[in-house]
């Protein structure tokens, strides 16, 4: 704790951003010159490292340089504590910590106590994904799709004596310990890799002190990967209402629960109670679920998840939340009142935790969502500050937090200033049935590239045949007409998550259609579909014009297209003589 | 038929001759290959017959079926009956999700039995629809080659037709073997094991291929108990060694009892049983002994011989890389020509068939990184090299990673058995050569894989793809640290 100085005012001052913003990452630097240009760039920080054993041939030097910058408004050197505190142990502020002190930095990392229900005091290592998302929601699903797991399994010879009933508290205890596990293993994996793990809330006193519950720590930069929490609007009775945190880790079984919102969460939500036999109302303020998604998915998904007994209200906002004497709430929406539930759930959304953080004060600018504003490289608005994960609400999934973490170490302590790249991220939803998906969606790929070739399939996997349950499948492929590649992919159905991965690594590469069809299916498997998908179901052209112009390009460029899109023409017309 | 004009190329130019020929192509057996085959062909605008034996759950010289072995009396009865036995498993795992199940379950084989018959019909019906839509004329019986362009049906009633066509094509796929031990009589084969009228209470498989594990799995799954005899140290010859031993270990931990390098010798009728005595001395009690030790093709009734169609020593039709046998208007594809035996393997011979033949664009079948699975339970699912493969084909420096662990789901269920996956990657390209899984939905998560690894996707490619959370399949692009590095000198030792 040997911090001495203060961060001299000059640092926030506009000149010196820019020109730290603006320093060429590349800019080759003379070997002789190298200990004072180091540490202008905050990217090329190693030269901190070095800091920690000072040769005394060095000290005097570096002293010196770091005073002719101090002139120029430059960062003085100074010492801290340590090279990167981070604010926030889930999954992006434990990845850039972890990394950071492999690549040789001195990194500590702070975080609320654990607790299932955030708050602005209750955490936990592993962040939201290890406690309050992906994992216990999965397990959460896993337990949940048992009851369609039966129904199919009568449908293969099982039979049972009596139906199949859940216990609530046998999954609660079994989920938490799993949870504590988890836990203890990510405090293990910050122990293993050197970083001091401090509980407490950070807060920012200026650009490089941190203070926990009264104590300051000085960092040379500050990661903040506090990420977000759920956000329920504030209407009459808004009390009476529970949110994912609180979903997660109920006391006893729903009985009768209203699911307000169509996104993500509340599918997955609504195919846990459903599946775990409560009764399960969806209300939906559009006429779709899941705004964002491709149209043919958000149809198909809605269709399925009524077929397995979840009723959908659409077009119906949230009003006020009722309780009545015998305890039960009723929801009011523009459409009318509902009654009876035991529980109302809100998953109208997410808000970044950036309240209380001293980020006004230091100058670091959020948007009107809360949200942290950072550049290409994670960095916020004051140069030694920089953000991940969730609070910067850019694509808000835990694969990605990981990808901004792994990228801001290897900026800041590897020498080599790394950009998270955001396209083709695929993503998943585990509703029942789950959603995998990587790319575009039809719409957004008809803006984008305006002539499209689309091909789907809806079938019935040969599960479903036998268990007579109607299960579907639904695939869709979106390839650019111009040049063949695979912009898009989705699915709807059974395994989709999984299935949706190895496709991924096909898109993010650039693979063409011609690649998918060139590849041998799987026999007998749902995912060999989409290396089987020979006839476009539809050919999305942006005018007559300039399908003339399309065709006469791809016969410059392309003449095997052409004549597969002869074939697949021919086998059409066969099709349907 | 201008169309036909228009797409026939010069392999076809007699056709304008007219009606010299009955059809332009006859294709003997209606399984994948030829069904595809057939179809493909008629769509291109020729004129095609093709013939199958009368439909039956048991193949023989005389039965056969529309749809061949892989909807009858493969993949598809194979996957439902894996589908039916995955259940048993399911159900222990869902009694510590919270989950309570009787103890003791019933299971009704014989309402599986017949799903899983009707289901077959169906698909059977689908088949002979797809072809009657495409224009191929279906004849029931059994064909014989006659002569170069000149076909024999025997129809079930005895009665013989005879076709001339410019073009034949011989699809008529395989049958299991038995070992020709005593008392062999008393076993089955792959065919019986999918229609057995009484689940088994004791099975006895015989081989280490993958129609052995997915069976024992199968009965094991649906509570038999099972017995797994190999020649080998471990099961599934072949395939990468790692995942061979992965395989063995799940088989046991699923309660399957293993028994490595232990020939069958002999099979002798109990009134309490089967008595199967092995190489060892030991000696066993079954209800059914299930020989799963190879196939062979179907050639020995086609009269090839009278043609001069060249077989090999395992009786399979040879031919070139256009499934073209030695004489030149007769060709071969699928299980008969004993390549790769897999459907669509069969699919694509036949597709790139009637492109060569009928579409007028030469089309060899590429038979680089196809994937492939097996369902045993956990299923395996593999594309590209093995591990050893890699080594011994790579000049350089070979990269492996691999990643064990414990998937998600057997967290809470309890359920000890670890997924395990592997990419194995040329040092000096960074291509991906390899990729293999053993665990949970394997063959859906290897599929995408397949694509990427078909067009020489690398190890950066993966790493540059981000991961779906939770997903086990996100293990494939999160594979950071190599778990070992074989290097070009220390293949050289290994060579010696």
């Amino acid at each position: 704790m040997a911090t001495t100085s203060f961060t001299a005012p000059k640092l926030s001052s506009p000149t010196f951003q820019t020109l730290c913003r603006n320093l060429p990452l590349s800019l080759p630097i003379p070997k002789t010159l190298s200990s004072f240009s180091f540490h202008l760039s905050p990217f090329l920080s190693r030269f901190h490292l070095h800091h920690h054993h000072p040769t005394p041939r060095f000290h005097p030097r570096r002293l010196f340089a770091v005073r002719a910058e101090s002139e120029n408004g430059a960062e003085p050197l100074r010492h801290y504590d340590f090279d990167l505190f981070t604010i926030g142990a889930g999954s992006g502020g434990v990845r850039a910590s972890r990394f950071a002190a492999n690549f040789g930095a001195s990194v500590a990392v702070c975080e609320l106590p654990f607790s299932t229900i955030s708050s602005e005091t209750t955490g936990g290592v592993g962040g939201t994904c290890v406690l309050r998302g992906c994992v216990p929601k999965k397990l959460m699903v896993y337990a949940s799709k048992y009851s369609h797991e039966f129904d199919e399994s009568n449908g293969f010879g099982w039979k049972y004596d009596t139906e199949p009933k859940h216990d609530w508290s046998t999954l609660m205890a079994n989920k938490n310990a799993e949870l504590q596990r988890l836990t203890g293993i990510y405090k293990n994996i910050l122990n293993k890799a050197g970083v001091t793990l401090i509980e407490g809330r950070g807060k920012i006193v200026d650009p490089h002190t941190v203070d926990v519950d009264g104590k300051l720590y000085t960092a040379r930069h500050i990661l903040i990967s506090v990420g977000g929490r759920p956000f329920i609007p504030d209407i009459p009775g808004s009390e009476y209402a529970i949110d994912s945190d609180a979903a997660l880790d109920l006391p006893s079984k729903p009985e009768k629960v209203a699911i307000v919102g169509g996104g993500y969460i509340a599918l997955e939500f609504a195919g846990i109670f459903n599946g775990l036999t409560s009764e399960v109302h969806v209300f939906i303020r559009q006429k779709k679920v899941l705004r964002g998604f491709d149209e043919e998915i958000r149809d198909f998904v809605g269709e399925q998840m009524a077929l397995r007994g979840i009723q959908f209200h659409t077009e119906e906002s949230p009003q006020a939340i009722v309780k009545s004497a015998d305890g039960s709430l009723s929801l009011k929406t523009n459409k009318g009142t509902t009654e009876g539930f035991s529980h109302i759930m809100f998953a109208t959304g997410r808000r970044p935790n950036t309240k209380n953080l001293g980020l006004e004060s230091v100058g670091v600018k959020i948007n009107k969502n809360g949200a942290i504003e950072v550049d290409e490289y994670s960095r916020t608005t004051v140069p030694s500050i920089w953000a991940v994960g969730d609070v910067t609400d850019r694509i808000n999934l835990t694969p990605v937090a990981l990808m901004e973490g792994a990228a801001l170490a290897k900026t800041l302590f590897q020498n080599e200033p790394t950009k998270p790249d955001y396209r083709a991220v695929p993503s998943a939803v585990f509703s029942q049935p789950p959603i995998g998906q990587v790319g575009l969606t039809e719409e957004q790929a008809i803006k984008e590239y305006g002539d499209i070739d689309v091909y789907t399939a809806n079938f019935r996997p040969l599960k479903a045949t036998l268990s007579g349950l109607p299960d579907r499948i639904f695939m869709k492929l979106i390839v650019c007409a111009k040049t063949n590649k695979v912009i898009g992919l989705h699915m709807c159905g059974e395994d989709s998550a999984e299935i949706a991965q190895g496709f991924a690594v096909a898109v993010k590469a650039g693979l063409t259609k011609v690649d998918f069809d060139a590849t041998v299916g799987i026999h007998p498997t749902s995912a060999e579909e989409f290396v089987t998908m020979r006839t476009p179901t539809r050919k999305i052209r942006q005018s007559s014009e300039s399908q003339v112009y399309h065709s006469f390009s791809v016969l410059c460029i392309d003449t095997c297209s052409l004549i597969c899109l002869i074939f697949s023409n021919l086998i059409t017309e066969n099709h349907w003589s | 038929m201008a169309r036909k004009m228009l797409v026939d190329g010069d392999l076809n130019q007699t056709n304008n001759e007219g009606a010299e020929y009955d059809f332009d192509l006859f294709v003997i057996g209606a399984g994948s290959g030829g069904v595809r085959a057939a179809r493909f062909s008629a769509n291109y605008g020729a004129k095609v017959g093709i013939c199958e034996l009368p439909f039956h759950p048991i193949s023989s010289e005389v039965i056969g079926g529309v749809g061949g072995t892989c909807v009858i009396r493969g993949c598809v009865p194979k996957k439902i009956l894996v589908y039916g036995a995955t259940f048993g498993g399911e159900i222990e795992d869902a009694r510590n999700y919270g989950w309570e199940v009787n103890e003791k379950l019933d299971f009704n084989w014989k309402k599986l039995l017949q799903k899983k018959t009707d289901e077959i019909n169906r698909l059977n019906g689908i088949y002979k629809r797809l072809l009657s839509n495409a224009s191929v004329k279906l004849l029931e019986g059994e064909g014989k080659i006659v002569g170069p362009n000149k076909v024999e049906v025997t129809q079930p009633d005895g009665t013989k037709l005879s076709y001339s066509a410019k073009h034949i094509l011989i699809a008529t796929g395989s049958r299991a073997h038995r070992p020709p031990i005593p008392g062999q009589e008393l076993a089955i084969t792959s065919d019986e094991a999918l229609s057995l009228d009484d689940l088994p209470k004791r099975a006895v498989v015989f081989g280490g291929g993958y129609i052995a594990v997915e069976f024992a799995s199968i009965w094991r799954g649906l509570g038999a108990t099972v017995d797994l005899f190999y020649r080998k140290e471990l099961p599934l010859r072949g395939f990468d060694d790692e995942m061979r031993a992965v395989v063995a270990r799940n088989l046991e931990g699923r309660g399957i009892k293993l028994h490595p390098q232990t020939n069958l010798m002999e099979l002798v009728k109990t009134d309490n049983g089967i008595k199967v005595i092995t190489d060892h001395g030991g000696e066993l009690i079954a209800d059914v002994v299930l020989f799963a030790t190879g196939r062979l093709p179907n050639t020995k009734r086609l009269n090839l011989e009278a043609v001069g169609v060249e077989i090999d020593k395992t009786g399979a039709v040879k031919v070139d890389e256009y499934s073209r046998t030695n004489i030149p208007s007769i060709w071969a594809v699928g299980d008969v020509t004993n390549r790769m035996n897999l459907t669509p393997v069969a699919l694509m011979e036949g597709t790139c068939f009637a492109t060569t033949v009928f579409g007028g664009e030469s089309s060899k079948p590429d038979y680089r990184n196809i994937p492939c699975a097996v369902f045993s339970i956990p299923p395996l699912s593999i594309v590209g090299l093995s591990e050893e493969e890699a080594i011994e084909q790579v000049n350089g420096d070979v990269l492996v990673f691999t990643s064990t662990f414990n998937p998600m789901k057997n967290t809470v269920s309890g359920r000890q058995e670890k997924t395990i996956m592997k990419l194995v990657v040329d040092a000096e390209t960074d291509k991906v050569l390899g990729a293999s899984m053993c665990g949970p939905d394997a063959p859906e998560i290897m599929q995408g894989i397949a694509v990427a690894l078909k067009c020489g996707a690398t190890k950066a490619q993966f790493d540059s793809t981000v991961g779906i959370h939770p997903s086990a399949a996100e293990e494939f692009v999160t594979m950071r640290s190599v778990s070992r590095r074989v290097t070009a000198r220390g293949k050289a030792k290994t060579n010696l």
